[in-house]
């Protein structure tokens, strides 16, 4: 039986009329697989990812803030971090789940967009009032750009692995401070965190209040704010962190 | 005879012109004169293929049946805006009266994957059909009209199923989506029987199945840019595919289908 086929017939979805013979089914975790691979499902999941993903960023935007209060509180807050390791990496394996999941919804639905529309219109004209093309329509581009720097990010700083940028080892106690002014010193990355934050922000622009929708929260009461809300979310995010990159190294010379 | 408010419009058509589904197609231009502006977009067309018949050309295939904006059959992409530059509005419902002396008007056929087209501008909307008959129905026997009072519903639950079974299934949305996604119109249906008592005993399996159907038939994901509530002739709103995310969600995790 084809896929339409089988969709169309009635008792696709009848528990009791299905063959269990895989171990998806031994295991009861059809839905699971159905989560993954439906349309709305991978919507849901993108959207669950996505938002867990912009606590993420509240939380690391928060701690780094403490770089404009000066080395001896960051170093405090990233020792009191790491003194934690425990929870850090589990925390760590969380953050690498999301981003992974997301990613790979990212490239299936993408994939699944591009194969729906095969051939585009001479001429094309929005019909939504005000609308220019704009984040909606780049976050495939924005997303990927946000991945670039956040490999980048993470050789820089998880990992101090960038030849040209003179690290302090781990054990030193001064090593969180140096190091971060030091990457945020070198034009390169300095660029590339420029542009990925604020790229980072034209993704959360639309991404914000979109996750809403995709897992089903659409109110009356609640959607206009959370649309504002979507908007100044990713303003603050994005200057945030690109005030970090701005000035920080500078004051700290 | 000339109503004393219409006009007469001189236009250039360029029309998207394919022999066969296998066909190369492509754009031609035609020139169309004396055009009122009390016609309708239909009627217009319906003249050029009148002037192309009497030089003995092939006349230009477009589907349409009721022209009054009920029955969802018409349908074409009119200078990139699916149905034309009016809200709320179809094809047929078009006036020439939006356009002035002298335009170029750009008339295209609905365009995605699921939509195959048969010629110019008639595409195959079959993959519709599959989907309602996957799930977009009741099939409970309802017998007699009952006594009024039996079955409760409030009246602001029987408006959101109206406003959602007003869809005419004329795939605008998924002919103005970047993805060409199919979700506004069967979130419409869902919607529609999931705010009514007689849908209550399909209502799981029915949007596990539609959506099953509409995935199967390669229609591409939402990815809320508004398009097609914007394209929309019958108003179907973006609140109902949060609530097609809600029915599919709730189905996938807690029903038993
Ligand atoms: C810190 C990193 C990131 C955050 C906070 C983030 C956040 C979000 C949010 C909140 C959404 C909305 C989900 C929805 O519409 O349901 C979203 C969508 C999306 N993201 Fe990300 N994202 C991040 C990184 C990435 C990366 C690395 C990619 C890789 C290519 C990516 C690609 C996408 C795509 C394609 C969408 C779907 C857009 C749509 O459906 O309109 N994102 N993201
Ligand atoms: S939802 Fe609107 S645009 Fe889509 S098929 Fe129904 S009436 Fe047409
Ligand atoms: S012909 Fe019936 S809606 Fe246009």
């Amino acid at each position: 039986m084809n896929a339409v086929a089988a969709a169309r017939s009635d008792n696709v979805t009848d528990s009791s009329t299905q063959s269990r013979t895989g171990l998806i089914d031994r295991l009861g975790l059809g839905w699971f697989f159905r989560l993954l691979s439906s349309s709305i499902g991978q919507k849901f999941v993108m959207g669950v990812t996505g938002l867990l993903l912009c606590g993420f960023l509240v939380a690391h935007l928060a701690g780094n803030m403490l770089l404009f209060v000066g080395e001896k509180s960051f170093n405090e807050y990233a020792h009191a971090l790491h003194a934690q390791w425990e929870l850090l990496a589990i925390a760590e394996a969380g953050l690498l789940l999301l981003f992974l999941a997301h990613i790979y919804l990212a490239f299936a639905t993408t994939i699944g967009n591009l194969k729906a529309r095969t051939n585009t219109y001479t001429l094309r004209q929005t019909k939504v009032p005000g609308r220019i093309i704009g984040a909606n329509s780049w976050m495939f581009i924005s997303g990927s750009v946000v991945l670039g720097f956040v490999i980048l990010h993470l050789i820089d700083l998880r990992f101090a692995l960038r030849s040209g940028i003179d690290y302090l080892v781990e054990s030193d106690p001064g090593a969180p401070f140096h190091n971060t002014v030091a990457v945020l010193s070198n034009p390169l990355s300095r660029v590339i965190y420029f542009v990925g934050v604020i790229v980072l922000g034209v993704h959360l622009s639309h991404g914000f209040s979109s996750a809403f929708q995709s897992v089903g929260f659409n109110h009356p009461k609640y959607t206009p704010m959370i649309k504002i809300l979507g908007k100044i979310f990713a303003v603050v995010i994005a200057v945030g962190f690109a005030s970090i990159v701005v000035f920080v190294p500078g004051m700290w010379k | 005879m000339n109503h004393a408010s219409s006009t007469n419009l001189n236009l250039t058509l360029k029309i998207w012109r394919q022999a066969g589904p296998q066909q190369v197609g492509g754009l031609k231009t035609y020139e169309v004169e004396g055009i009122s502006t009390d016609m309708s977009f239909l009627e217009m067309l319906d003249v050029l293929n009148q002037q192309l018949i009497a030089k003995g050309e092939e006349p230009v295939a477009f589907d349409h049946d009721c022209r009054e904006g009920i029955c969802g059959t018409c349908g074409v992409v009119i200078n990139g805006q699916a149905h034309g530059p009016d809200r709320g509005t179809t094809t047929c419902q078009l006036h020439m009266r939006r356009f002035q002396n002298g335009d170029t008007i750009v008339i295209e056929p609905w365009l995605a994957k699921a939509f195959p087209i048969v010629r110019d501008l008639v595409v195959d909307r079959s993959a519709f059909d599959r989907i309602i008959q996957s799930g977009g129905y009741v099939s409970v026997n309802t017998g007699n009209a009952p006594e009024a009072n039996t079955t409760l519903v409030p009246h602001h639950v029987q408006q959101d199923a109206m406003r959602a079974a007003a869809c005419i299934g004329c795939g605008a949305c998924v002919a103005s989506c970047k993805n060409a996604s199919a979700m506004l119109f069967v979130s419409a249906k869902v919607s529609h029987l999931a705010s009514i008592p007689q849908g209550q005993s399909e209502r799981s399996r029915r949007v596990l199945n539609m959506v099953a159907t509409m995935d199967a038939e390669h229609f591409g994901n939402c990815t809320n840019t508004g398009e097609c509530e914007a394209a929309c002739p019958a108003k179907i709103e973006l609140t109902n595919i949060a609530k097609l995310n809600r029915e599919y969600m709730t189905a996938l995790m807690y029903s038993k289908e």
